[in-house]
Formats: structure tokens, sequence, C-alpha cells
């Protein structure tokens, strides 16, 4: 078995090679020939790429032990869904996953119905050069085929702390992400390769942008709900390097969707679109060599198979690559843009948007580069953690929000400011009055109801766009409210596709300056029966209970919880000890009474009568996950079914693609 | 000058002041990394200064008072230099001999460093590592190239 995975990754190595060199000489010669035989070799990558999975998946799921990689993250007794899922639970099956699905966008992308188009040599040529480092890193330093010298009676079992849904599809997620941010990449390069400067690329990719981008959401936000769920401090986020990396190109592709649009308007920002989808990818590989290599303090620590020095070096080669193409093209692509006509315009408040997300990414690239250039500069190594992200996140974030407040009800091109301060007029009272009312119900922190206002107006003039949608629709046709509403989303899937967007990130951001202001924590000894309290609510300590289930040994612990005296109902926060795993695993009970979290940690005991619990009080977490839910369904919106493009948009650029 | 280069110059400045912004509070919200080795040797040099460091846990030296929620533990480096660690908080998972323990605190006049957030790292934590990994030496040796 080992010998076909071996030969499938050879394989992998020689036919992308082999595409990639056959794709230059038919694009040198114009010859069709050789081209036909690169996308054949592509077909053929995703039939090797496949068969590879396909084979891991059955090692896992038959349990192989002699497999190195079956033999460390699985055992017997690990439930199957567990045993398949473990193939992205280590550094080798991971890159498999990611050169699978990579050899998949690369299929779609070469047989999608732009097969004609003169940028697809250039970009099978990128997506190609990618498959092929990724067939190298794995073959030389990862390979998941790898045979033990013996071969071990069970397997060493996956992480407890990985057994959790969450984690099934966050590492899932965030590698589509990755992948589907290659393509816009490829199409980028391609058309600077092509010598062309026009926004086709960008309409080629729209989806992939809009895919990427989603795929990153959801990745990262699986990713707190995760740690909030099985890592037992209380949180969901943490500034660690790890969670940095995935944020990074979040950030700078937020900002690329709406620079894009500039682009389609007025054609301006194409050398900052360029850069922005250069910089996007080139900050996954960084993300990933980071990290995989360990150069940094974390408590995510990873094992140093030499790994990160190959992404490095892809790293750097991507980097030249695509500077070259972006100096050497300068000319091209800086021609004179239609100019903005107002300072106070929709164009503007985006490039604001744009310098906002993009200082973003930059304050969290610096602090979490900051042990390493600190330390390069002066010799001693300073580490920021969350303490300056924070400080340095919560300002750029509000801004944000006041501007996503703004946004919508600036127009395009030459804004009224008469006409935006009384279309502003209500959800700026809105604003206000949330203030009055957070103040009257005795909540301190100024920053924290500042920032909570500024929430809500964003929210209610997003939610006074789509009223007055609706009212104008009513005016023309004689439609029932719930027609009317759909019809108007229907009709313009990208606008209030985003629109919806905005609004899941008002729930979020409700979710996050509330949880981090007022949360509350109390840790506390007690003997059974003693009850102790948190805010509003009593905990009483039941006693503990020990069970033994499978291969688990459960040590649970009884606690009643009442809201100001009345009965709320019994948590059992437990420890974990895996046969396994040495150390027990925490498992959180969360009560939710009133959008807040009663977050119950069995810390450790001392007897069966006396144990110590760490206790929170998160307030409205959960809107944080339901936030995600409804910026997954505005994203789902624009992206499926939809124009393309609108018309207008669409002519104007193709014929600026005739110049050149 | 075009209003389009107006308007790009001037959100420019904007981010340069903005970045300025972010540089000139950094100082006071890093924590500096220092090795165990030399917060032992000079405890004056580093007192009320936000240090992180990290080491080994010495098992036999943890003292939990369930009652106050004190944790008294000692880490250690690989030339067996021990420091003494007072911890306000419970203990965190994963707090087994020789784990690697990150500790972010001050220093105090009788050499205890004080911490504010204690964190354990394990190879096998995040990494479905091996668990001939869970031993000491692999242990010292991980340290030993973080330090490096």
């Amino acid at each position: 078995m080992h010998i076909i995975g071996y030969t499938l990754l050879c394989l992998g190595i020689f036919v992308s090679a082999f595409s990639l060199i056959a794709n230059v000489i038919g694009y040198k010669k114009k010859d069709k020939r050789w081209l036909k035989s690169a996308r054949g070799g592509i077909l053929s990558l995703l039939l090797i790429a496949g068969s590879a999975g396909f084979l891991l998946f059955c090692l896992l799921g038959t349990g192989q032990f002699q497999f190195k990689y079956v033999a460390s993250y699985t055992n017997e007794s690990l439930p199957l869904v567990y045993k398949l899922t473990a193939f992205w639970a280590g550094n080798e099956g991971s890159l498999l996953l990611w050169v699978i699905l990579l050899c998949i966008t690369a299929g779609m992308v070469i047989f999608s119905n732009h097969i004609q188009n003169q940028l697809i040599p250039y970009v099978s040529c990128v997506l190609l050069l990618n498959i092929l480092f990724f067939f190298i890193v794995i073959f030389f330093t990862s390979n998941p085929f790898e045979v033990t010298d013996t071969i071990p009676i069970d397997g060493l079992g996956l992480n407890p702390m990985l057994q959790h849904p969450g984690m099934i599809f966050h590492p899932l997620a965030i590698f589509l992400g990755y992948v589907c941010l290659t393509v816009p990449f490829s199409f980028a390069v391609a058309s600077l390769a092509a010598n062309r400067a026009d926004g086709e690329w960008i309409q080629l990719t729209r989806r992939w942008i809009l895919a990427s981008w989603l795929f990153l959401t959801i990745g990262n936000l699986l990713g707190g709900w995760w740690a909030y769920q099985e890592l037992g401090w209380g949180g969901y986020w943490a500034w660690d390097p790890v969670e940095n990396s995935s944020f990074l190109p979040w950030l700078t592709m937020t900002a690329l969707l709406h620079s894009v649009m500039i682009q389609e308007r007025k054609g301006m920002l194409r050398l900052w679109n360029m850069s922005l989808i250069i910089i996007s990818y080139l900050l996954t590989l960084f993300g990933t060599f980071l990290v995989r290599s360990g150069i940094l303090t974390s408590v995510h620590a990873f094992s140093d198979s030499g790994i990160g020095n190959y992404f490095l070096a892809f790293l750097f080669l991507m980097t030249v690559l695509s500077l070259y193409l972006l100096i050497t093209r300068y000319e091209i692509i800086k021609k004179e843009a239609n100019p903005i006509e107002s300072y106070f315009s929709k164009e503007s408040s985006f490039l604001l948007n744009n310098l906002i997300l993009v200082a973003s990414a930059f304050a969290v690239f610096w602090g979490t580069l900051y042990p390493l250039l600190s330390e390069v500069f002066t010799g001693t190594r300073v580490n920021v953690g969350p303490p300056y992200f924070n400080k340095v996140m919560a300002p750029i974030m509000l801004a944000l929000i006041v501007l996503m407040a703004a946004c919508p009800l600036i127009a395009w091109k030459k804004a009224h400011v008469k006409k935006f301060l009384r279309n502003f007029t209500w959800p700026l009272a809105a604003g206000l009055l949330s203030s009055c009312i957070l103040f009257a119900a005795g909540l301190r922190g100024i920053l924290a109801i500042i920032g909570l206002s500024c929430t809500v107006t964003m929210f209610a003039s997003h939610v006074q766009e789509f009223v007055n949608g609706i009212r104008a629709r009513r005016k023309v046709k004689k439609e029932n409210v719930l027609l009317s509403s759909w019809k108007l989303l229907m009709k313009n899937r990208r606008r209030y596709g985003g629109y919806i967007v905005h609004i899941g990130v008002a729930f979020l951001a409700l979710g996050v300056i509330s949880s981090h202001a007022y949360s509350q924590e109390v840790l506390k000894t007690v003997q059974t029966g003693d009850n102790f309290s948190i805010g509003d609510y009593q905990l009483t300590f039941k006693g503990l209970t020990e069970v033994i289930e499978n291969d688990k040994g459960i040590v649970a612990a009884d606690v009643e919880i009442a809201y100001k005296g009345k009965y709320l109902g019994m948590v059992q926060p437990e420890k974990v000890f895996y046969e396994t795993w040495p150390e027990p695993t925490s498992e959180v009970a969360i009560k939710e009474h009133r959008f807040q979290d009663i977050y119950v940690v069995l810390s450790s005991w001392e007897s069966l009568n006396k144990a110590t619990f760490q206790v929170k009080l998160n307030p409205f977490v959960s809107w944080i996950w339901s936030g995600g839910i409804i910026m997954m369904i505005g994203t789902l919106f624009s992206l499926i079914g939809g124009t393309r493009i609108n018309n207008r948009v669409y002519k104007f650029s193709s014929s600026k693609a005739g110049e050149f | 000058m075009s209003k389009n280069k107006r308007i790009i110059v001037s959100l420019i400045l904007a981010g340069i002041a903005l970045s300025i912004m972010l540089f000139a509070s950094l100082p006071n919200v890093g924590g500096q990394e220092v090795k165990i080795s030399d917060l032992v040797d000079n405890p004056e040099k580093f007192k009320d200064e936000y240090v992180v460091t990290q080491g080994l846990l010495a098992a036999d030296k943890i003292q939990w008072d369930p009652d106050e929620i004190e944790l008294r533990f000692e880490i250690y480096d690989e030339n067996n230099v021990y420091l003494p660690v007072f911890y306000k908080g419970v203990k965190p998972d994963n707090f087994s001999k020789d784990v690697i323990v990150i500790v972010d605190g001050y220093m105090n006049e009788s050499g205890v460093l004080e911490a504010e957030r204690i964190q354990t790292k394990c190879p096998s934590k995040y990494e479905g590592e091996d668990m001939e990994n869970y031993n000491p030496k692999k242990h010292q040796e991980i340290l030993k190239q973080n330090q490096d």
C-alpha cells in the first residue's frame, strides 16, 4: 500500500512539472497540442491527488497502524468520523488535503467555460507551480504514507481536544479559503504576465474572491467557537500567532472585496487591487510558514520537520515573481483613471474603508512579528500579546463600524451633505437612545458604551436602507411586504447580500464588545452543598461523580444554577481522562440565560467533596456565532445566482481591455 | 494635482499617522522575553518590568492552595536553574511534570516571579504528535531550540 502512496506522490511531482513545462512550451510556440496535453496533465493530477486522498481515507478508516500517520492520529476506539477527519489532524494529511483542493480548483478553472480565454495558460502555470510545490513538500518532508518499523497493536489516538465538531470543519474551511484565494491570485498574476491591466481578472474571479472570503470567515469563526467550547479559558480569541495568521488574509480580502467595486466603477485602484490580492496570497503562505516553523513563542507547538524552510523559500519565490511583474508592468497599470468627482462620495468612503482594513492588517502583522523584529534590532525579544492587540485594534475597529454606519447612506459619485444628514437622523437617534438606555441600565465603561451605540447606529442605518428600499418598491408595485422585500433582495443580490453581511457584523461586534467589557470571573473552592455567586447567579456544588465510559474516565461535578433565587437548571462541568492521553482535559459546561453564558469549568478537586471551579459570566457571546451565521447567509446571497456583473460596468472595462 | 491623487495622498498621510501611533504605543504593552537564568541572576535588573519566560515544570515543587486559590511552583531550564513562580489562580490544563510553562508577570523583591498569566505548552497539544514525545528529554530539546 505504501508503495502505491509513494508512487502517487512521485507521479504528482512529475505530472505537475510536465504540465507546467508543456504549458510554457505550448504558449511560446502557440502550439495547441502542447496546451492540450497540459490540460490533460491537470486532469490526471486531479485523479492522482484524488486517489492519494482516497487511499489515506481508506487507511485511516480501516486502522492500518503500520502507517505512521494513521498510528499517530487514530486508534481502534476512535469514532469513525474522527478516524476519517484525522486526515487533516496533522501536518502530512493537511498538506495532502491542501493539494487535493488545489487540484480540484485547478480542474474547475481550466475546464470552466473560460477555456478559450487567453489568460488560461498563464493561470494554469501559476496553479501548477503551487501544486508542484505542495507535492514536493509532501514527498520530501511530510509523507503521510510513511510506514513504521514495527507495526503497533493500536494507534496513539487523536488528541481529545481535537475531537470536536469545530475541529472537523475549521481546518477544512481555512484550507478552502486559502485555495479559493489562489485562483484570483493566479488570474491577477496571469493578467500582469499577459501585459494586461484591465479588470477582467476581477470579473472572472469575483465568485472565487467571495468564496474565499466566505470560507476564511467560517474558518476563523469556527476556530473561535472551538476554542470557546473546548479550551476552557472562557475566551474565543487570544491573538496567538496561529490565529493571526488566518486573520490576516481575511482582513486584506475584506479590503479587496470593497476596493474591486471601485475598480469596476471607476477603473481606478488597479495597482492597489493587484497588490491586495498578491499580499493576501503571500499572507496565506507566510501564515503557514509561521505556524509550521515554530519560530514564534506560541502555546501552539508544532514539530519542526523542515517544512518551514520550504514555505519560506516558496514565499520568497512568489514574492519576487509578483514584485517583478508589478514593477515591469507598472507603466501599463498606471493609466489615468476616471477621477473621483467629490471628496464626499461612496468612492471616498470605500477608500477610507480600505485604509482602515489594511492598517488593521498591518497592526496585526506588526504585533505578530514584533517579537522577532525586536530581537533582531534590539537583542531582546519583546512579546506583545493580547493587551497590544486589544488596545490597537479597538479604535481601528470602532472607526470601521462608524464608517459602516455612514457608508450605505452616502451616494456614489457625489453625495450631498444635507441629504446624508437627513438620512442619518434615525440611525443616529437610535444610537444615542441606546447609549442613554445602556447608561440608565447601570452599565459603565465609556468606551464600551460608545462602541455599542456605534454598532446600534450601524445596524439601524442598514435596517433603514432595507425599509426605504421596500417602501419605494411598494409605492410602484402593489406587493405585500414579504414579497416585496424578497424581490428587492433578489433583484440586487450583491448590494443587499453585502448589507446582510454588515448586519451580521453588527451582531458579532455587539457580542465581542459586551463579552470583552462586561464579563465577570470567579474562582472558588467549595465543599459539597456550599454555594457561591457571580453576578445575579448562585451556583451550588452538589458533589462529584465518577463514571467510566468506553475508554474514558469522567469526573463530573453537579452544579446547580439559580438566578435571583429561581432555579435554572443543573450543569455538569467535567474532567475527562482518556486512556490514550496522559492528561485529563476539561469539558466546559455552558448554560445560556438571557443572552449571558454561564461558563463553568471544573478546575481541580481535593476530594469527592471539595472542588475548585472557575466560573465566568460572558454576556452576548452567542451573538458572535449568530452574527457569523448571518454573515454567511449574506455572502451566499451575493455568491449564488446573481448577475455576474452589471452590464454597464462590464462594457466599460471590456472596451478598456480592447486598448491593450 | 488631480483630485484622485489628493485623496490618495491624504489617505496615505492618515495611514502614516496611524502607524506612528501604533509604534508609539508598543513598548508599554509588551513583555520582554527573558531566560530563566537571567531572571535568577539579576532579579534587580528586571524589577517592575513585565517579563515573559518559559521553562520546564518541576512537578515536586507544585504547591496548590485550593482555599486561597494560590499556586506556587518552580520552573527550570536545561542547566537546572530554578525559578520560583507565584500565581493567583487555578492550574491550567496539562499542568504536569516537565511540561513547558510560559509565564508572564513581574519579578518581586524576593526573586519570585509573580505571574499574571501562565500557559502550558506541549508538542502534543494541537498536533497529535506521538506520545513518546511526552517525555522530559524531548521537552528539554524543544526548550533549547526555542531559546537558541
